[in-house]
C-alpha cells in the first residue's frame, strides 16, 4: 500500500475539490436512484395487483353466470377472503368452522353477479327437526352507498342490505339497522343458485347471487355506483349449530366500481405520475450532463 | 327488557313483586294432591293450539309422572335459566332432540282395520320413548313405592330467560298481564329460547320454522270467545277435579295471592333456575310408609329431599302449615286455608276480571 496518504475516505466526500470523473459518477448515481424510485412506485401496485380489501370485479357487457358451474366463472379472478367468528352475545359465538370464502364478481351492463365458494363437508339443507340448522351464506352492502355502516348488521341511521341464502329457507333479502333488527323484504329482488360438490374435507358450497344494478326499491343498494362499493360476507355451518350471531364473518371489503374495463382511476393516475417522473428525470439528467460538459 | 327488578315494586299499591314494566301478573296454582293424571288438560290444550303441521310433538301443557324423566326426557338437566339472582348471566342450555320429546308413532291401524290382520294394535317400529313412557313408574320399593303427577305449562316467569335468550327480541313479556309470547313476525327460528328456558317450555315448529309456546290462552282471558265471555285457560277449565286456580298474583283479594304470599303453601317448581315462575304448586301429600305387615308408620313415603329438590326448601314449611290447618279442621276448628284449597266456587277459582276497569 502506497504511503502517499489515506485512500479512504474518498476526497470527494471530504469535499474541497472534485474531478470530472466524480461528476460523471454523481450523474450516474442520480439516474440509477431515480430509476429505482420510479420502478418501485410503478411496479409495487402492479406486483401485489390490488390493495388488501379490494375484491376485483370483471366488467363485461353481457354474461350468463347465474349458475355456480357456468363456464364463464373460470376466467374471473377470485379473492380469498378470510373469515373469523363474529363478535356476538349469543352462546358459542366463537365456535365457527369456516375460515375463508372465495369471492368472484362480475358486473354486466344490467346485473351484478357474486359467486362465493367455501369448504363445508356436510350439506345441511334442512331445519326440519328441533336440533337441525341449515348452512347459509350472506353478502352485506350498505343500503345507502354514501357511507360505510357498522360491520355488525349496520346501525339505525346507517342500514345494510343483505343478500341471504340458506339451505332451509332459500333466498331472502334483508334490511338491518343493527344486530337483532334484521327484517326480510316481502319479495327478494336478488336471485341465488347454490350447489354442494365433492365429498369429505374437499366438499364445497358454491352460491351465486345476482341482482339488477338498479335498486328495485328504497332501502336496497344502488349498484350503479361509480365509487368503491363496500361489501362483506358471512357463512354459517348448520351442522355446527351456527345461526344468528354465531357465524364466520369478513371485514368490510370493497368492489372497485370506479373504473371501467381499463381498470380503476388510481392506476391511471399512477401511470401518469410515473410518466411525468420519467420525463423529468431524463430531462434533469440530460441537463446535468450537458451543463457538466459545457463547464469543462 | 329489563328484568332486574327485585325490591322496587312495579305497582305502588301492592307488595307483590311483578316484573319491571308489567302492570299485573297472571298466575296459576295447581294442587298436586288432586291430579289424577287423566291428561284432559293436555288434550284440551292440544286440540286448541297444537294440531297443525310441525307442532305434532308439542305439548304446551303436559302431565308427567314424578319421579320420572319428564317431557322432554331429562328436561330438568337440560340447562337454561340464570346464574345468579342478579339475572345478568344466563346459564347455557341445550335443545332437546326429537327422541327426547318423543316422535309421533305410526300404528298398524291400516293392517288391522282394512287388511284383516289379527296382530294386536301397536306402534309400527321405533317406539322406544315418548311422553309418559315412564308413566306411573315412580320410585320406591313395594310396599312403599310412590309417584305423583306433575302438570306443567309455561310459567310466564317474572325473569323469563327465554326472553333474554332471543337476540331478536322476538319473545316478550306483555305489559298488561305478564304473559310471555313469541312474536311470529320477528322469530327467525334460532331456538335460543328453546335452549334458554330451563323448563323446556318453548318449542320449535318444524314446519313454520319458528318457535311457539303456551300463550296462557290469552284470547280466552281477553273474552275473545263466541259470546265475548272471559274464560280461564282451557287446561284449567277442562280439568275434571278442577285443581287449578287462575288469576293475578297481585290481586291481593284472590286465592292465589293468599296461597302464595300469605300462607306460603303454593310453591314454584325448581326455584333454583331463578326465572321466578308464576305457576305455583301445592306440594303432594302421601300416606306414611307401610311396614311388611301393612302397618302405617310415621315415615314420609315421598322422600322429603325429593320434594325439596323440586320445590325448594319452602316445601317443609308448606307441608307443615297445611298439616296444621288440616288438624285444626279435623278437630272442629275453622281454616281459611282449607276452604281455599277446597273451594269449588268458580267465581273465586278464576279471577280474571278484577283489573278490567283500569
Ligand atoms: S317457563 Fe320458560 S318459556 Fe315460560 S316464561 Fe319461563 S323461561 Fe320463558
Ligand atoms: S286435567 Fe287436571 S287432573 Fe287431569 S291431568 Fe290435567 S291437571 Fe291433572
Amino acid at each position: 500500500m502506497p504511503a502517499s496518504g489515506p485512500s479512504w475516505p474518498p476526497r470527494s466526500v471530504l469535499g474541497g475539490w472534485s474531478t470530472m470523473a466524480d461528476h460523471r459518477r454523481t450523474i450516474a448515481l442520480t439516474t440509477v436512484l431515480a430509476a429505482l424510485v420510479l420502478v418501485s412506485t410503478v411496479a409495487a401496485p402492479m406486483a401485489s395487483a390490488r390493495p388488501a380489501h379490494e375484491i376485483p370485479v370483471r366488467d363485461v357487457s353481457d354474461a350468463n353466470l347465474a349458475e355456480p358451474t357456468a363456464d364463464g366463472w373460470e376466467e374471473v379472478p377470485a379473492s380469498d377472503v378470510p373469515l373469523s367468528s363474529a363478535p356476538s352475545s349469543v352462546p358459542n359465538a366463537d365456535d365457527t368452522t369456516v375460515e375463508t370464502v372465495d369471492v368472484q364478481a362480475v358486473r354486466t351492463d344490467q346485473r351484478l353477479y357474486v359467486r362465493l365458494e367455501w369448504q363445508d363437508a356436510t350439506r345441511d339443507m334442512n331445519a326440519n327437526s328441533t336440533r337441525e340448522f341449515a348452512d347459509a351464506v350472506a353478502v352485506q352492502f350498505p343500503a345507502n352507498t354514501s357511507s360505510r355502516p357498522p360491520i355488525a348488521m349496520g346501525g339505525p341511521d346507517n342500514r345494510v342490505n343483505v343478500w341471504y341464502w340458506s339451505g332451509a329457507t332459500g333466498t331472502q333479502e334483508l334490511l338491518a339497522g343493527g344486530a337483532g333488527s334484521t327484517t326480510p323484504f316481502q319479495n327478494p329482488a336478488v336471485e341465488a343458485n347454490a350447489t354442494h360438490q365433492g365429498t369429505g374435507g374437499n366438499a364445497t358450497w358454491t352460491v351465486v347471487y345476482s341482482r339488477s344494478l338498479e335498486a328495485p326499491s328504497e332501502n336496497r343498494t344502488d349498484l350503479r355506483t361509480d365509487g368503491d362499493l363496500d361489501v362483506s360476507f358471512a357463512v354459517w355451518n348448520g351442522s355446527n349449530g351456527e345461526r344468528s350471531g354465531q357465524k364466520a364473518v369478513s371485514e368490510w371489503h370493497y368492489y372497485p366500481f370506479g373504473g371501467g374495463p381499463e381498470g380503476p382511476p388510481y392506476e391511471t393516475l399512477l401511470w401518469t405520475v410515473a410518466g411525468i417522473a420519467i420525463v423529468a428525470v431524463i430531462g434533469v439528467t440530460s441537463f446535468g450532463i450537458y451543463r457538466t460538459r459545457g463547464a469543462e | 327488557m329489563s328484568t332486574d327488578q327485585q325490591d322496587d315494586q312495579g305497582d305502588e299499591d301492592t307488595l307483590v313483586n311483578v316484573a319491571d314494566g308489567v302492570d299485573h301478573q297472571v298466575a296459576m296454582v295447581m294442587d298436586l294432591n288432586k291430579c289424577i293424571g287423566c291428561q284432559t288438560c293436555t288434550i284440551a290444550c292440544k286440540n286448541l293450539w297444537t294440531e297443525d303441521g310441525g307442532s305434532e310433538y308439542m305439548y304446551w301443557n303436559n302431565v308427567e309422572t314424578k319421579p320420572g324423566e319428564g317431557y322432554p326426557r331429562g328436561w330438568e338437566d337440560s340447562g337454561g335459566g340464570w346464574e345468579s339472582e342478579e339475572h345478568s348471566d344466563r346459564s347455557p342450555g341445550e335443545i332437546p332432540d326429537e327422541e327426547d320429546y318423543g316422535r309421533a308413532w305410526e300404528f298398524n291401524h291400516e293392517e288391522i282395520m282394512y287388511e284383516g290382520s289379527d296382530e294386536p294394535l301397536r306402534p309400527r317400529d321405533g317406539a322406544e320413548w315418548g311422553p309418559n313412557w315412564d308413566e306411573d313408574q315412580g320410585a320406591g320399593e313395594y310396599p312403599n313405592s310412590y309417584y305423583f303427577y306433575l302438570p306443567r305449562i309455561c310459567n310466564h316467569c317474572t325473569h323469563p330467560s327465554c326472553v333474554e335468550a332471543c337476540p331478536r327480541s322476538a319473545l316478550y313479556k306483555r305489559q298488561e298481564d305478564g304473559i310471555v309470547l313469541v312474536d311470529q313476525d320477528r322469530c327467525r327460528g334460532y331456538r335460543y329460547c328453546v335452549e334458554g328456558c330451563p323448563y323446556k317450555k318453548v318449542y320449535y315448529n318444524t314446519v313454520s320454522k319458528k318457535s311457539e309456546k303456551c300463550i296462557f290462552c290469552y284470547p280466552r282471558i281477553e273474552g275473545e270467545g263466541p259470546d265475548g265471555e272471559t274464560f280461564a285457560p282451557a287446561c284449567a277449565e277442562e280439568c275434571p277435579p278442577q285443581l287449578r286456580l287462575v288469576g293475578f298474583l297481585d290481586d291481593e283479594e284472590g286465592p292465589i295471592h293468599k296461597l302464595v304470599n300469605e300462607y306460603e303453601v303454593a310453591l314454584p317448581l325448581h326455584p333454583e333456575f331463578r326465572t321466578q315462575p308464576n305457576v305455583y304448586y301445592i306440594p303432594p301429600f302421601a300416606p306414611g310408609q307401610h311396614t311388611e305387615d301393612g302397618e302405617t308408620v310415621d315415615i314420609d313415603r315421598i322422600p322429603r329431599q325429593y320434594l325439596r329438590n323440586l320445590f325448594g326448601d319452602g316445601v317443609d314449611e308448606a307441608l307443615d302449615t297445611i298439616d296444621a290447618h288440616r288438624q285444626r279442621v279435623r278437630q272442629g276448628g275453622e281454616s281459611e286455608l282449607m276452604e281455599l284449597l277446597q273451594d269449588k266456587n268458580p267465581a273465586k277459582q278464576y279471577r280474571l276480571e278484577v283489573f278490567d276497569d283500569e
